[in-house]
This record gives structure tokens, C-alpha cells and sequence, in this order.
């Protein structure tokens, strides 16, 4: 038991280690950066057709909108970093434009 | 009749009690990008909890001894040392997670930022478990988090395709993106089986004066009530699989996520094993001046735990980690339990079956199979 013990200690504290790392590492590869830009800007979409049959109230839909801006700013930041050739930039600047027309547009909604 | 209505208020906080923010958030995200593939691991953590429920709430309601109790009087001091940090470790971070899911909830309500609620949230906690008993901690936050119903009535209303439902509770691999699924798999593991759970279940039978003749009840309450909030949580990845999935909405943020929480008794759930572990008097149904470590223990633990929340800290990667921290800690709760439920000085003729200890052996083989899988999994898909 003792040995299993002291096993499991050690596990334990790489696992501490691997989740710190894991917390603050490089930016994420283009295709997982342009995945989650993509989501945001389908959350938009939603929030906005969730919003104009009333399911959805204008303050959980500006705090969406604000959680997107978040995301779109980060993406500002890293994307070019993870873009290495000019194809990846257009689509990079692609994705970060539909999130901002998405956001343009249950702003529009939602009267702010 | 007093015996039923110990079940149906058994079967109620389990319920209230399983569908808490780490199942919330995993089972949606597992939905959200896997569609109903992630079932089978709902309906395997619910099946495993459900188990390791029952023999801890037998292990009390025979040995008028908590689980924690035992670990300790069994294995000894310098053996007991390693759940006690391993649990109270990532108990800690699922309370804070907890916290946060509550805070980001109240957010949502009001538009107030999350990290402004954290504070309050741990205040309101504290006065709570301050000047509340056991039953009012424990029926109380297991009764607000029936609220959690509405994912039940959602999944009913989006009208799933049942036969492929019942596809998603059979184990199956995606073609591409496996490091992320199995991620979210273990994630979902851990938020299922939380040691935290059934810790707190084993303390709760010996507040509510379990003895033998209550071992019907305590078979009928682990096992229906987790039958149920499995559902729940099932009913949750339903809903995500059906709105957001074919969106190709991932859920980034608990902005993303409606939902409903349950925090208190975490926080009893950690100060227990601090009490129980070091021998101290303890009991939620005493006055504080009567067990002052104890709601020492709770008071500082609930306050240190709103503060990550306080400072800004994302609450669905802290749920996210402590999740699979939580998998990763399984191992030195369940091993132990598998001498311990076939000790019998301790259970008499109430040890385990054989049903029961190959039920558990497969549950600890997975228990390490997860401490093994969560650092690559983590590093590759979180």
C-alpha cells in the first residue's frame, strides 16, 4: 500500500505540473483558433434568432455579445501568430470578419 | 411510510445532488461536439457511482463509521495522508469551480460580472452552513437543483431520435479528434464520480441516524436517485447534441450554458474529511460553538474558494480542470474501498458479493486507467 501510495503521489504532482503547463503554453494551432472563432460566430447567430422570437432576454444576450468581443480580441492578439502563409492569414481574416458582422448583427437585434 | 418518504427525499437529493455544474458543463460540451457518442460514458459513471454510494452508505449504516473513519483506523496515519490530500486538493478545486458556476449563473440573471458574485456567494454559503442543520444544507440545495429538470423537459421537447440516443450509450471512437473525446470522456468521468460524492454520502448516513435497517433505503437512494440524475445529465448532452452540435458551437464559456447549481455540500463534503480524518467532533446538525474546527474548516475553505473566482479566472476551464483532476484522484479512494468492503469485523455478513467486488474492481482498474490517461489527455485535448 505504501508503494501505491507513493506511486500515486508522484503521478499526482505531474499531473499539478501538466496542468499548469497546459495553462499557460503557446498560442493553440491555427485550425483550433479558427474553430473556436467560427463557434463564436455561430453563438451569435443563434443568440440573434434566440433573441428575436423572444426565447432569450436582451441581458443574456449582451453578455453572449461581450463574451464574443472577448473572443474575437484574443483571436486579434494570436491568430496572425498561428497564420503562417498568406492563405492562412486570408482565412484567419475571413473568420475574424464574420464574427464581427455576427456580433454587428445581434447588436442590431437586440437594439444596442 | 417514515421509511418511504426517507426514500423519495433520498431519491430527490440525489438527484439535486449529481446534476451539478461539473456534470452541467461536461455533458454539454461532450454534446455540443460529439452529439450523443459521449452517452455510454454518462450511463458508466453513473452505473460506477451508483456502486461506490451504496457500499460506502452500507459501510456506514453497518459500522456506524464513516468511510473516511475507516481509511484512517485500517490503513493508518502515514497510508490516510494520501486521499486526504488527494481529495481535499481537488475537492477544492471543484468547490471553487462550483462557486464560479453560481456566480456566472447569478451574471446571467443580472448582468452583473461573475467576479463580483464570488464573494457574496461564498458569504451566502457560509450563513448557510453557519446557522443551517444537515437537512436543510442537504434537501434544500438538492431541491433548488430539481430546477435542473428544464434539461429533461429541453431534450423532450427537441424530439430526439431516440434509436440513436440509445446508439450513444454503446461505446464508440469518432474519426478524427479522438485526444479531445477522450478528454472530454475522462472529464465526464470525473465529474461523475467524484469522490466528494460518496464521501459525503457515507457522512450524511451517520448524521441522519442510519443503522442496519436501513440498508433497503440506502440501496433504493443510491441506486434510483443516480439512475435519475444520470438521466439529467444525459438529457443535458441531449440538448446540447440537438442545438448546438449541428451549429458547430462549441461551448468556450459558461455564457454559452444554461444552467443550475449546487455548492454546499462540497464545502461540508471537505470540512467532513478534515474533521473525520484528524479525529475532530463534527456534525452540521451541531451548534459551531460545539464543533469550532469543524466550522473553522468550512468558514475558511468557502472564502479561500471564491477567491480564484474573484480575481477573473475563467470558471469553465477551472471546471474543465478540476474535472479531470478529480478523474485522476479516484484511484486512492476506491482501491481502499475494495479490503474495506470485504473486512468482515467491519461488515459482518453485509461484506460485498461477488457481484459487487468484480463491480468494483472494474471501477478501479478504470479509476487507474484515468490517474494514467488524464496528464496525456489534458496536454493533447483540453
Amino acid at each position: 500500500m505504501q508503494a501505491f501510495a507513493m506511486g500515486t503521489l508522484r503521478i499526482g504532482a505531474m499531473l499539478a505540473l501538466a496542468l499548469s503547463a497546459s495553462a499557460c503554453g503557446s498560442p493553440p494551432p491555427l485550425d483550433k483558433q479558427l474553430e473556436a472563432v467560427s463557434s463564436w460566430t455561430a453563438t451569435m447567430q443563434l443568440a440573434r434568432d434566440e433573441h428575436g422570437s423572444g426565447a432569450i432576454t436582451t441581458t443574456y444576450a449582451t453578455q453572449l455579445r461581450d463574451a464574443a468581443l472577448a473572443a474575437l480580441e484574443e483571436s486579434k492578439q494570436t491568430i496572425g501568430q498561428a497564420a503562417h502563409s498568406k492563405t492562412d492569414s486570408s482565412y484567419a481574416a475571413a473568420a475574424l470578419d464574420s464574427l464581427r458582422t455576427a456580433i454587428r448583427a445581434l447588436n442590431a437585434e437586440t437594439g444596442s | 411510510m417514515k421509511k418511504w418518504s426517507e426514500v423519495a427525499l433520498g431519491v430527490i437529493t440525489s438527484i439535486g445532488g449529481f446534476l451539478e455544474v461539473g456534470s452541467i458543463a461536461t455533458s454539454t460540451q461532450g454534446g455540443a461536439e460529439f452529439g450523443y457518442r459521449l452517452a455510454w460514458v454518462l450511463v458508466l459513471g453513473t452505473l460506477s457511482l451508483a456502486l461506490l454510494m451504496e457500499m460506502t452508505g452500507r459501510l456506514a449504516a453497518v459500522s456506524k463509521r464513516t468511510y473516511v473513519d475507516l481509511l484512517r483506523e485500517r490503513f493508518g496515519y502515514r497510508f490516510f495522508l494520501l486521499p486526504l490530500v488527494a481529495v481535499f486538493l481537488v475537492s477544492f478545486l471543484v468547490l471553487a469551480s462550483e462557486i464560479g458556476g453560481v456566480s456566472i449563473a447569478l451574471q446571467m440573471a443580472t448582468g452583473i460580472n461573475f467576479a463580483w458574485w464570488a464573494i457574496p456567494v461564498a458569504l451566502l454559503g457560509w450563513v448557510l452552513l453557519w446557522r443551517g442543520t444537515f437537512g436543510i444544507v442537504e434537501k434544500g440545495t438538492a431541491l433548488l437543483g430539481l430546477v435542473a429538470l428544464v434539461f429533461a423537459v429541453g431534450a423532450l421537447k427537441l424530439h430526439p431520435a431516440w434509436p440513436a440516443v440509445g446508439h450513444g450509450m454503446l461505446p464508440s471512437l469518432p474519426s478524427d479528434n479522438r485526444a479531445r473525446y477522450w478528454y472530454l470522456a475522462v472529464s465526464i468521468l470525473g465529474a461523475s464520480i467524484s469522490p466528494y460524492l460518496y464521501l459525503f454520502y457515507s457522512a450524511g448516513a451517520l448524521e441522519d441516524g442510519w443503522t442496519m435497517e436501513h440498508l433497503g433505503v440506502n440501496r433504493v437512494t443510491a441506486g434510483l436517485g443516480n439512475v435519475f440524475g444520470g438521466g439529467l445529465a444525459v438529457a443535458a448532452l441531449i440538448a446540447a447534441a440537438l442545438v448546438l452540435a449541428p451549429r458547430e458551437i462549441k461551448v468556450d464559456r459558461y455564457e454559452q450554458i444554461a444552467m443550475v447549481l449546487s455548492t454546499l455540500e462540497i464545502v461540508l463534503a471537505l470540512a467532513y474529511l478534515l474533521a473525520q480524518g484528524f479525529g475532530w467532533s463534527w456534525s452540521e446538525n451541531l451548534k459551531p460553538e460545539k464543533d469550532a474546527r469543524f466550522a473553522t474548516v468550512y468558514t475558511v475553505l468557502i472564502l479561500l474558494a471564491a477567491v480564484p473566482i474573484a480575481i477573473g479566472a475563467n470558471p469553465l476551464t477551472l471546471t474543465n480542470v478540476s474535472m479531470v483532476a478529480t478523474a485522476a484522484s479516484l484511484p486512492v479512494t476506491v482501491i481502499p474501498l475494495l479490503a474495506l468492503m470485504n473486512d468482515g469485523d467491519i461488515l459482518m455478513k453485509h461484506v460485498n458479493g461477488w457481484a459487487s467486488n468484480v463491480a468494483l474492481v472494474v471501477i478501479a482498474l478504470l479509476s487507474v486507467a484515468l490517474l494514467v490517461a488524464a496528464l496525456p489527455l489534458q496536454l493533447l485535448g483540453g
